[in-house]
């Protein structure tokens, strides 16, 4: 038995081969024909905006923690509201290995991958993208977050304010 | 004087093109290994440089000319450039023996269809071929490289345990043709091929061959998805080109012995002697194609293994067959 | 089996017991009183915890350190920070019951924590963040609101977001318990406790700044480091304040080539884990919008090697032409140990003169006092804070050193005393007594005691662990040497009275335990006028050492004037030949503290422009290049070692300098980050005198003390202390102040041996009567603190134009 299963392993494959020899390739010919990519295809990277149009990017850190290749780099600065914004953004396409680990990262989902993957170049540096090529002026998937909404600091709404917010305290109360 | 002279002309002349349509071969094979196995995954393969991507090899070469000579820090420099061409010109020698056509008259001389009419040639073959091994391990160990070095050392053990089994399933052929040249070998087979008479020592002999080019399921010193390469991790450009090369003139190579011993040479009806090599040949090297599209690579153990447990004593047993055989029969 | 050695047992009647228990299947002895929580921690079990902390210890409120203990009378759930070890005892940590508790503990911590952590400072090194991840609380399930909290200004240090309390009271336990601060503290009841001020306002402690290390999560962060970096992005390393001579460890932190903060680091020896404001928001020095960056000769920018080629050639032809004094090697106290060592070797390699090491003349000789007489009897600060009595003697340790300040408030803590006499109005965040005497008075005192100072060696005897706090500055020379006499006199065969001396710069002891003990100052040898080239290593005597005017005319004689330096001070400017050099920071070396404690930095950053200048708050240019803009200093130890082409190693350089100075023997072993290890005692004794001046008619005592910001150059030239900068005024008592007819915030002119002065007049009623008191700092840079005894003539300055 194990002798017969040894030989037929060893054979099944060439069978399978042989046959594939007259199938028809299942290539896709790229540049002139193209494929129709799946929705959640990742590829180039965008900088989303809420929904009342201001960015999203509150400039955390952590998609650039989460790149495996360091390809994000970016500055924090404050607003005048308090509110927590890049100064600039870079994102490295020449590094970038569209793994999609920085939009998993993004807590305020900023940033999020589109299917536009025709990248390649022979500049390198015009793969080289600052905010303003980020930048798009939709919201990209999850239209209704907005992330100021929900944190509590007071930005989008004063303070206590928010859903499920209590509102401040006064601390002078002695009260029981 | 002026004999020795157009012998020594003829020779030339044999080496040249033997040199050419070895070299195109073993282009032509690569491109030919890329199609049928694209093909056999479904593929394409080369497409796309010239009518169905027949003039991939020389954009293959261009390329590789134009890249960079890379010598790793604290490599052995010499020996690092040297290996490579070890490799090829290995493979090469080979063929200096092998007949690939009976005896011509050309302009009256009597010319034989190979370089060197050796009447020790098995021996020269096994001998030269088992140096092949010295490119591999130099190149693995001169560039002072991990990968390169295990690649090394897996390509050395492995040529050291299937060199025995491949020189003892070449004795019952010996005894059959009892002479070592090879010419003659070719012209004991006018009527059966070896491959009928002793199939045992012909699928021992075809194992050893395909583990001593190191080709699917015996790449362990290369193992891409092991070793990154093996041996040539650190080569680049043409030097890695020659290794590359090497293996597919000893694809050539191994092919034409294969036929020379086992498949009649270029004994065959109806068509012309050197169609006949030539098919043989050809026939050889799709089988090696088809090989490494079917077959997954073996364990290292499992391929100590086979050479050591199965193909050593199988080849000796058929030794002792073929010589009692050929004692009873007179 | 593991034993926690203990760090300093100072209970010596009752014989010390180590019980053994039992955490998790791995026993550890540990010394008797430890709890729970530390043998734990020394097992290396993390058991989560936020109102627990080293230096603070436990009080108990978080309720996050649960564990359980199987043994003794009341076994069951406990807190591992309050329950004290006892033999024998078996805990788990990780059981149900605990667990679960902790789990439930996370939650209803996280009850009202927003979720605002992308956009919080603390994000990265969030003790909470770690904490409930560890504590395995996940997801909210009350439902109910969060509650919120309006946030105080708290001035331009320190940043408050109250959401994101958890009421773990460290704050307040640091602010007012540890620093003794007087203006922020705990407000409100039930869930609507506040921690903060009365009303908003700058932070008035002096150490402020370590909220933003002791807040557990982001109630209190670091305004000047706002939104600026992540901690794992930042590029930190252990490294000692440069800003005075306690040589407190703190981590500074940079990217982008950008000094961005400075945290504390942790000595028990030294500053436990606290700093003062000076040194974490005094750190803007490094990128200074003015430091020089470029070699430079006349007015021609060169590179560094040809700068050193021209210096090398200048120094061989001044040895040739005019002998071995022709060149003048200047070292530094805020220049490295190993900076200082090289001027040496330079010196011995081109054949010239031994250099001078400190500018100063008479700090120098005080620093060489506390280097070599004093050297078998220096007490830490961990000394200070063990002690039950302090005398302290012509300190202002608020403006000198800020953390014995911090030391003394510990000591006083635990039922100790501490004696202050000083002219001027010292303030202390402890109770003390405070004597004020002029610095004539002092001298007096020390000498000759009289019924007070008999009094005060009385209680040095009779104290069991008396430390002398000596105010190199004030006393000078004659001053420490009586103090000496003093402490040896209180000394007995069962312990020893320890002096803690108060220097000035960050390596005043190195300079001075480095430096040969006949060599003539800084003046004299170039008064003499056969100094043709003076080298300057990280010095400006301009503003660090006093009769500047002596000091300019004197280098009118000199014909190359080299200056190696990354201040923007005047004689950089100066300069015949300019080398940019690198701050401590962007450095290794090595520096020695008050108490002879060597003290290894290790480099941050790397000397560049950062990008918020190169970039002007834009993203990083678009052009590569692989030169860094600006990034041309060079360590001075490594510019040195250039000059005289032996590059080495640090740890080669180290091992040199160990068999150079015997006394360094322990230098090579000593690692960043470290506690650092004390210079062996000194065998020799150098004699220094001093010579009192005689008081004029109608004079007062000239005062110059540092001001608590901006007296030393690190704090001048970092912009980030400019709203702590106060401008110089002339302080007079109240009596004084009568008798001359003047009146509070009149000007008036004061007569100094290094100048006249008219300031704004205030009254001081704290301090010593016929002193005339003035606070050195950027405003009036030719005050030098320390130059000894002087006397001035105040007359009145009219009124303003």
């Amino acid at each position: 038995m194990h002798v017969v299963r040894g030989i037929r392993g060893t054979l099944q494959p060439f069978w399978v081969t042989l046959r594939n020899m007259f199938r028809k390739p299942v290539t896709v010919q790229y540049p002139e024909e193209k494929q129709q990519l799946p929705e959640r295809y990742r590829a180039r990277l965008i900088l989303t905006r809420d929904p009342d149009g201001a960015e999203r990017c509150v400039a955390c850190h952590l998609c650039s923690a989460a790149c495996p290749v360091d390809c994000i780099s970016m500055q924090a600065v404050e607003a005048e509201d308090g509110r927590r914004y890049a100064a600039w953004f870079r994102i490295n396409f020449t590094r970038c290995i569209f793994c999609g680990l920085c939009t998993e990262a993004c807590p305020t989902l900023a940033i999020q991958v589109t299917a536009d993957f025709e990248l390649a170049g022979r500049d390198l540096l015009k793969l080289v993208y600052e905010k303003e090529d980020l930048l798009v002026d939709h919201c990209g998937t999850n239209s209704n977050y907005n992330f100021y909404r929900q944190s509590g600091i007071g930005v989008s709404a004063p303070r206590g304010r928010n859903p499920g917010e209590a509102p401040p305290a006064d601390v002078k109360d002695l009260m029981p | 004087m002026s004999e020795s002279l157009v012998t020594l002309a003829l020779i030339a002349v044999k080496l040249g093109l033997i040199f050419a349509v070895i070299l195109f071969m073993a282009a032509y094979l690569v491109l030919a290994e890329r199609k049928i196995l694209g093909r056999m995954q479904l593929r394409y393969g080369p497409n796309r440089t010239g009518p169905f991507g027949l003039m991939q090899p020389l954009a293959d070469v261009i390329k590789l000319l134009t890249k960079e000579d890379f010598v790793p820090a604290r490599a052995d420099k010499w020996l690092f450039l040297l290996a490579p061409g070890i490799t090829a010109v290995t493979a090469l020698l080979v063929f200096a023996v092998v007949p690939f056509g009976p005896t011509r008259e050309i302009f009256g001389q009597q010319v034989p269809l190979v370089v060197v009419d050796l009447n020790i040639g098995v021996l020269y073959v096994l001998g030269v071929s088992s140096m092949a091994v010295y490119g591999v391990v130099l190149g693995g160990w001169a560039s002072n490289s991990k990968y390169s070095l295990l690649g090394g050392v897996r390509g050395l053990s492995q040529m050291i345990s299937y060199e025995l089994s491949l020189g003892l399933s070449l004795v019952p052929v010996i005894m059959m043709a009892r002479s070592f040249s090879l010419t003659d070998i070719v012209m004991a087979q006018q009527n059966l091929p070896f491959l009928l008479l002793n199939p045992v020592a012909f699928g021992v002999f075809f194992i050893c061959v395909l583990a001593e080019s190191n080709r699917i399921p015996f790449d362990l010193p290369e193992a891409e998805n092991e070793l990154v390469g093996g041996f040539h991790t650190e080569y680049s450009g043409m030097r890695f080109g020659l290794f590359f090369v090497g293996e597919y003139i000893n694809m050539v190579v191994l092919g034409s012995l294969l036929t020379v011993f086992f498949l009649g040479g270029w004994h065959g009806p109806w068509l012309p002697p050197l169609a006949w090599f030539l098919i043989k040949v050809l026939a050889v090297c799709a089988m090696f194609i088809w090989i490494r599209a079917s077959m997954p690579r073996l364990r290292y153990d499992q391929l100590m293994n086979l050479g050591w447990k199965i193909l050593l004593p199988l080849s000796l047993l058929n030794i002792l067959v073929t010589g009692a055989v050929l004692l009873g029969w007179g | 089996m593991i034993t926690l050695t203990a760090d300093i047992v100072r209970s010596t009647n009752k014989k010390l017991t180590m019980p053994t228990l039992t955490i998790d299947n791995q026993t550890i002895t540990v010394p008797e009183g430890k709890t729970i929580l530390e043998a734990a921690e020394a097992l290396g079990i993390v058991v989560p915890h936020f109102c627990y902390h080293k230096d603070l210890g436990a009080v108990g409120s978080c309720r996050m350190c649960a564990v359980t203990v199987h043994t003794g009378p009341m076994p069951g759930l406990k807190m591992a920070c309050l329950i004290p070890v006892e033999e024998g005892m078996v805990v788990t940590t990780g059981d149900d019951a605990s667990a679960t508790f902790r789990e439930r503990v996370g939650e209803w911590l996280m009850l009202n924590h927003p979720h605002d952590c992308p956009v919080c400072d603390e994000g990265g090194e969030c003790q909470l963040q770690e904490m409930t991840i560890s504590s395995g609380h996940g997801i909210r399930r009350y439902k109910g609101d969060k509650g919120t909290y309006t946030n105080q200004d708290l001035g331009p240090y320190v940043a408050q977001e109250m959401n994101r309390c958890i009421q773990c009271y460290r704050c307040a336990r640091t602010y007012k318990d540890y620093c003794g601060g007087r203006d922020f503290g705990v407000m409100g009841s039930r869930n609507r406790v506040f921690f903060g001020r009365f009303k908003d306002g700058m932070l008035e402690s002096d150490f402020s700044g370590n909220l933003v290390d002791v807040c557990p999560t982001g109630v209190f962060t670091d305004r000047t480091f706002r939104f600026k970096s992540r901690s794992w992005d930042l590029e930190q390393a252990d490294s000692v304040c440069p800003h005075c001579a306690v040589g407190c460890a703190t981590i500074p932190g940079g990217r982008l080539r950008e000094l961005q903060r400075v945290c504390s680091g942790d000595n028990p020896q030294v500053n436990a884990s606290f700093i003062c404001d000076r040194g974490r928001f005094g750190s803007g020095y490094a990128s200074h919008p003015e430091r020089p960056r470029q070699a430079r000769h006349k007015d021609q920018n060169i590179s560094v090697e040809d700068a050193l080629t021209l210096l090398e050639s200048q120094i061989r032809t001044a040895v040739q032409q005019h002998g071995p004094e022709a060149v003048l090697l200047l070292g530094s106290d805020r220049a490295s140990l190993e900076t200082n060592w090289l001027l040496q070797r330079t010196a011995k390699h081109f054949g010239c003169r031994v250099p001078v090491l400190n500018a100063h003349a008479r700090r120098h000789q005080t620093a060489q006092i506390a280097a070599f007489d004093f050297s078998d009897r220096l007490a830490s600060l961990e000394d200070v804070r063990n002690s039950d009595l302090v005398l302290v003697f012509g300190v202002d340790p608020l403006a000198e050193a800020p953390l014995l300040a911090l030391a003394l408030r510990q000591m006083v803590r635990k039922q100790g005393r501490v004696l202050l006499y000083d002219p001027r109005p010292v303030e202390l965040p402890c109770e003390f007594d405070h004597q004020a005497f002029s610095p004539a008075g002092l001298q007096e005192l020390l000498e000759n005691g009289g019924v007070e100072g008999r009094h005060l060696r009385d209680l040095l005897g009779q104290a069991q662990r008396p430390v002398i706090v000596a105010g190199a500055d004030l006393l000078g020379p004659l001053g420490l040497q009586s103090l000496h006499a003093w402490a040896s006199g209180a000394s007995n065969a069962e312990r020893s009275c320890q002096v803690y001396p108060v220097l000035a710069g960050a390596n005043s002891f190195g300079t001075a335990l480095l430096s040969l003990p006949e060599q003539d100052d800084l003046l004299t040898r170039l008064e003499s006028g056969k100094v043709k080239a003076l080298i300057c290593v990280e010095t400006d005597p301009l503003l660090e050492a006093p009769h500047g005017e002596r000091f300019s005319a004197a280098l009118a004689q000199v014909d190359n004037l080299v200056v190696m330096d990354y201040l923007p001070t005047p004689l950089s400017t100066n300069a015949g030949l300019f080398i940019p050099t690198c701050p401590p920071v962007e450095d290794s070396g090595t520096f020695i503290n008050n108490e002879g404690r060597l003290r290894r930095f290790r480099q941050v950053i790397k000397p560049g422009l950062s990008l918020a200048r190169t970039g002007a708050g834009e993203h990083p240019s678009r052009e590569f290049t692989l030169i860094t803009p600006g990034g041309d200093p060079l360590p001075a130890a490594l510019v040195l070692q250039r000059l005289i082409r032996q590059e080495q190693e640090l740890s080669e350089l180290h091992r040199h300098l160990a068999e150079d100075q015997p006394r360094l023997k322990e230098l090579p072993t000593i690692t960043p980050g470290a506690p650092g290890k004390r210079v062996k005692p000194a065998v020799t004794r150098p004699q220094k005198t001093d010579k009192l001046p005689e008081q004029p008619a109608g004079t007062f005592q000239l005062v110059v003390s540092p001001a608590r910001y901006g007296s030393d150059l690190f704090s001048r030239f970092a912009a980030k202390l400019a709203p702590r900068l106060t401008s110089t005024r002339l302080y007079l008592h109240p009596d004084d102040l009568f008798e001359r007819g003047l009146k509070d915030g009149e000007k008036a002119v004061v007569e100094t041996d290094f100048g006249s002065f008219r300031l704004t007049v205030a009254s001081r009623p704290g301090m010593a009567a016929g002193c005339a008191l003035v606070e050195n700092n950027g405003d009036c840079p030719q005050l030098i603190p320390g130059a000894g005894l002087s006397y001035c003539h105040i007359a009145p300055g009219g009124a303003d134009e």
